[in-house]
């Protein structure tokens, strides 16, 4: 049991990690940047459980709020650039975190060890769940509160104008300014809650792993943020969790029979995902399809 | 020798020796613009097809004992052969507006590339082959390294083969003319699906080099290289000026250079720090990169 | 593209629809589980390490290793349980990758999903040190919902991980005693030599801190000093001084997939130093020395470290490596080590210093469920793998390959015994023989 709940809780975690992704992809700008926010939750919220012995859920929200407030900083040069320049100025951002973090040593004595961050070695001994005696279900639903909470907003975003102006400008910026849409807020908007969500979801990595080091949080990361929304398309916040779903629970854990060849299959198979869904798994087709076999058909 | 006279020797050294190294980051910076220029797309997979087309001359060296010069064709003529692969398998049958897709196909590819690397090799670290490898040529207080040099003028003279192909040929014309204006080159007649895969395995082919005179210049090829290896090539055509083929051979020697200086003066931990700033500063007050006229589309 | 028809989008979904179901199909059977009727009673055993990425060959190795072992225990007749009945050793390897998330989520599919009695692995430190995290760490505390399973860690080496939990062992070189006794060695064999210089990898934690706590401490101590000072703070005492170290080799220093070792070959050259320490893995190894060699950096004697005594950096760079000192855990030297190294090869890995424990880890455990009395039974799975966890504790003194392993039991660490070898004309020569 164990196991899968554990395996729950990853894909919750890589859930939050594809819609901050997500979030930012509506409005038109793709970031390789998610580890960074990612490694500034994971690290904040670990540093604030450790070092100052805060309880998890305030520790949590301020490593949230901590990642979207440099979320917001970058924001606003991120505007002057777009499309590839913005690829690369968000991965030289969080390569730029990873850094960082890789440089941090801050350890502080906790009777005859001593706890922190600590550069290369990394962080060890973020085990806040387990030493307070959270079973490994507690720990799951304390994961799947925040994903739902995450993806009731921003499913209920989308469907109100806030989601409208989202799109819009990431359909046609031009248009979206002319009919009065302040670009500069939006685009700011969207990336502060794209760190808010990786914030999240790195508090609750660093605390279900109760280790990080500097290596976890690479550009293979980021890829992974915005390949669970491009996968799972951009109709609704459900592909990204379809996405993840089909990537660490089928291609990650399921094929582990397949010994060391699943990574080869992994790659095959994404490409041909690619060429043969190109708006994602879970594009509008399929999710019209879907509400049809359960009955649920609307409008479409 | 006075200690300023030393230190200057010793600075000047470092800078000519990333300006040589810095050489390898310009033709992959080159690989990246000249498909953006093409397509408008990121093609994630060219540092990794870089280093697979490496290993593939590496192959030629280990069965059959390939002369070095013999291997660095074959590792052109693999990864020209792998950036075809990866033109029909990430961006043929992908619609053209959908860059989000193709993006994901090839680092799909990407993933593929470098595991069957993996897989060939148990992911050792293998010696490679290099010209002049232990020539060390002394001027002065200074020593130029003779592989190093080789790596040096073979970047310069396939940059120049490039531009020929691509300014003097009907060829060239084509894939130009698709870059600017793909609508109005298919009203010319122009088969855009050839010209971008000819466009993928120029790059190939250039892409090959790099990969074989990094290897080269290291003396040994690593599956660890491609992760840095794509970053800095992404950061070489950033900097350069999306599109432009002078903008990265500059950016790339200027990366190659002041990431040199930065680990004299700085260390280790800090040098990839400061190269990042420099992006940072580029994005800032030089958008457009060096040659400031780069293509402007997402 | 843009006037693929109606009918052509509908195959695609329709392609696309039964490959997705295919991918589910076969992911179901994967997750289900195997009925739990046991015909006949086996000790089984789990490892995992990394067979992707680009740390392959030391997954391929270990389990190369360990298949050996489990043939080499069947063919001999087995493992006998608590009543008496002979068992056979069953293996089932995962792949891990070198990643933390992995590791975690294979070391909770073997304790809940499999009647493995034990886990051996992972490869890589970082990905340990994440596993232990997991563990209950004190046996019988209830308020720890850590998992209770037991771990004997064949090749991750960074120093001092295992204490993290007493659910977790390891059966790994030790470090310090190793480079303690060749510095030691060394004095006597180079009495003119006086000054070290040397570089790590500063992103790999094992090479790091191996340099700063263990090697540099351990020159000293022996009467070497650092070309023009700045390691006051070492004291010879294992991890005093650690900043010290670092500072002093802020310029020399490189990390593990750098490919210019031209600023950090010229700090060695202009340091003049008798020794040079090159700490580090093979590829980084291998191109720092290919750039001495450029450089013609030749000093009077070159230290590496120990994860570099393997095949790999003889593929890498047999011509630059040539002369280059390591202590190891693993030399093809006694017979039984040989036997291993040969068995390695035919099952297509190779034996070194990492892989080789694999092999002790395979016997250790049947020494442990004999001594214990296992009964492998479905229904005694939770009291056997505790069993098997407390003989590991209790265990003062197993075989090795190179001869007795000693245990250090309340840190769940092992004492090896080492030889010295040295790079020579393409192979790993056993210069000196302290067992």
């Amino acid at each position: 049991m164990a196991y899968y709940l554990g395996l729950v809780q990853l894909i919750g975690i890589h859930t939050l990690l594809g819609l901050s992704a997500y979030v930012l992809m509506l409005t038109g700008q793709l970031s390789l940047g998610q580890a960074g926010f990612f490694a500034i939750g994971a690290y904040s919220a670990g540093i604030l459980t450790v070092i100052f012995e805060l309880p998890v859920l305030p520790a949590l929200l301020a490593g949230a709020l901590i990642a979207a407030f440099f979320a917001f900083l970058v924001g606003f040069p991120a505007l002057r650039v777009k499309g590839l320049m913005l690829v690369v100025a968000t991965i030289a951002f969080s390569e730029f975190v990873r850094l960082f973090f890789f440089n941090l040593s801050w350890r502080v004595p906790r009777g005859d060890i001593s706890v922190g961050p600590d550069s290369t070695n990394g962080f060890r001994e973020i085990r806040y769940f387990v030493a307070n005696g959270w079973s490994a279900f507690e720990i799951t639903a304390f994961v799947w509160i925040f994903v739902i909470l995450v993806m009731a907003l921003l499913w209920w975003a989308d469907r109100s104008r806030a989601g409208a102006v989202l799109r819009a400008v990431g359909e046609d910026e031009l248009a979206a300014q002319s009919v009065g849409i302040n670009l500069t807020a939006v685009k700011v908007a969207a990336m502060t809650a794209g760190g808010f969500i990786a914030g999240i979801g790195g508090a609750l990595y660093a605390h279900t792993a109760t280790y990080i080091d500097h290596l976890t949080f690479t550009v293979l990361l980021a890829t992974f943020a915005i390949a669970y929304p491009i996968l799972g398309g951009l109709s609704s916040v459900f592909g990204t969790l379809v996405a993840v779903i089909f990537i660490q629970g089928v291609l990650v854990e399921g094929l582990r029979f397949l010994g060391d060849w699943r990574n080869i299959v992994f790659g095959l198979l994404i490409i041909a995902a690619m060429n043969l869904k190109p708006s994602g798994l879970f594009d509008a087709p399929t999710a019209r399809m879907l509400k049809r076999a359960v009955g649920l058909d609307g409008r479409g | 020798m006075s200690d300023f006279w030393f230190e200057f020797v010793e600075i000047t050294q470092t800078v000519g020796d990333g300006l040589l190294f810095g050489a390898t980051y310009a033709l992959i910076g080159i690989g990246f613009t000249l498909i953006f220029g093409a397509m408008g797309k990121l093609n994630m997979t060219y540092a990794g097809a870089s280093l697979a087309g490496a290993y593939a001359g590496l192959a030629a060296f280990t069965f059959v004992n390939a002369p070095a010069l013999v291997v660095f064709l074959v590792s052109a003529l693999a990864s020209g052969f792998i950036g075809f692969v990866v033109y029909v398998a990430c961006f043929r049958f992908i619609p053209v507006n959908n860059h989000l897709a193709a993006l994901m196909a090839s680092i799909g590819a990407l993933f593929f590339i470098d595991e069957i690397v993996i897989h060939a090799t148990d992911g050792s670290p293998l010696t490679f082959p290099a010209m002049f490898e232990y020539v060390m040529f002394d001027l002065g207080p200074y020593g130029i390294r003779g592989d190093l040099l080789f790596v040096f003028v073979v970047c310069v003279v396939s940059t120049a083969g490039l531009v020929y192909v691509l300014y003097r040929s009907r060829l060239g014309l084509a894939t130009r003319a698709v870059s600017q204006q793909d609508v109005a080159a298919r009203l010319c007649g122009i088969d855009v699906h050839r010209t971008n895969a000819i466009t993928f395995v120029l790059a190939g082919l250039l892409g090959g080099i790099a990969g074989s005179m990094t290897a080269a210049a290291v003396g040994v090829l690593s599956p660890l290289v491609t992760i840095p290896l794509t970053v800095k090539g992404l950061i070489v055509t950033v900097i350069g000026g999306l599109g432009s083929i002078p903008g990265a051979i500059v950016a790339g020697l200027l990366v190659g250079g002041l990431e040199n200086v930065f680990l004299y003066f700085r260390g280790v931990n800090e040098r990839d720090m400061y190269v990042l700033l420099l992006l940072f500063v580029f994005l800032v007050f030089r958008p457009h990169g060096i040659s400031g006229t780069a293509i402007d589309r997402d | 593209m843009e006037n693929s028809t109606r009918s052509g989008t509908s195959i695609r979904a329709m392609t696309f629809a039964s490959v997705a179901a295919a991918a589910l199909a076969v992911t179901l059977t994967a997750f289900a589980q195997p009925a739990l009727a046991e015909t006949e009673r086996t000790v089984k055993i789990a490892g995992w390490g990394a067979k992707s990425g680009p740390l392959r060959s030391f997954g391929v190795n270990s389990e190369a290793v360990l298949t050996a072992a489990v043939q080499a225990i069947n063919d001999a007749g087995g493992v006998k349980l608590g009543d008496g009945t002979m068992a056979k050793m069953e293996l089932t390897y995962y792949d891990s990758a070198c990643n933390a998330d992995q590791a975690i989520s294979v070391a909770r599919k073997v304790e809940s999903q499999t009647e493995a009695l034990i886990g051996i692995g992972p490869t890589c430190s970082g990905a340990a040190a994440a596993m232990y995290g997991i563990f209950q760490k004190t046996v019988g505390d209830a308020s720890d919902t850590g998992l209770q399973f037991p771990i004997l860690t064949d090749t991750a080496i960074r120093p001092g991980l295992a204490k993290k939990s007493q659910w977790t062992f390891r059966n790994v070189p030790n470090e310090i005693a190793m480079y303690d006794a060749l510095f030691e060695w060394l004095r006597t064999q180079y009495p003119d030599a006086e000054t070290i210089y040397g570089g790590t990898e500063t992103d790999q934690a094992h090479s790091r801190l191996t340099f700063a706590l263990v090697i540099v401490p351990m020159a000293k101590k022996h009467g070497f000093e650092w070309v023009g000072g700045g390691i006051e703070g070492v004291t010879g005492k294992v991890g005093e001084g650690r900043e010290n170290v670092m500072e002093a080799s802020k310029s020399s220093n490189w990390l593990m997939a750098d490919t210019n070792f031209s600023v950090q070959a010229r700090a060695f050259k202009k340091s003049g130093a008798d020794m040079m320490i090159i700490s580090s893995h093979p590829f980084t190894t291998c191109g720092m020395l290919k750039e001495m060699k450029r450089q013609r950096i030749n000093p009077k004697v070159l230290v590496g470290l120990t994860s570099s005594s393997s095949a790999e950096t003889l593929k890498g760079c047999s011509d630059a490596a040539e002369g280059m000192y390591i202590p190891t855990g693993f030399a093809p030297i006694t017979e039984a080590a040989a036997q291993v190294a040969a068995l390695a090869e035919a099952n297509g890995g190779s034996a070194d210093l990492h892989s080789a424990a694999a092999w002790e880890n395979a016997h250790i455990i049947k020494q442990v469920v004999e001594a214990t009395g296992v009964m492998a039974k479905p229904d005694t799975l939770v009291a056997d793998r505790r069993k098997v966890r407390d003989g590991l504790e209790a265990l003062a003194n197993v075989d090795g390959l190179m001869g007795a392993i000693g245990r250090v039991q309340d840190e769940g660490e092992s004492i090896k015994p080492y030889v010295f070898v040295q790079a020579d004309a393409g192979s790993w020569t056993v210069v000196h023989d302290p067992r």
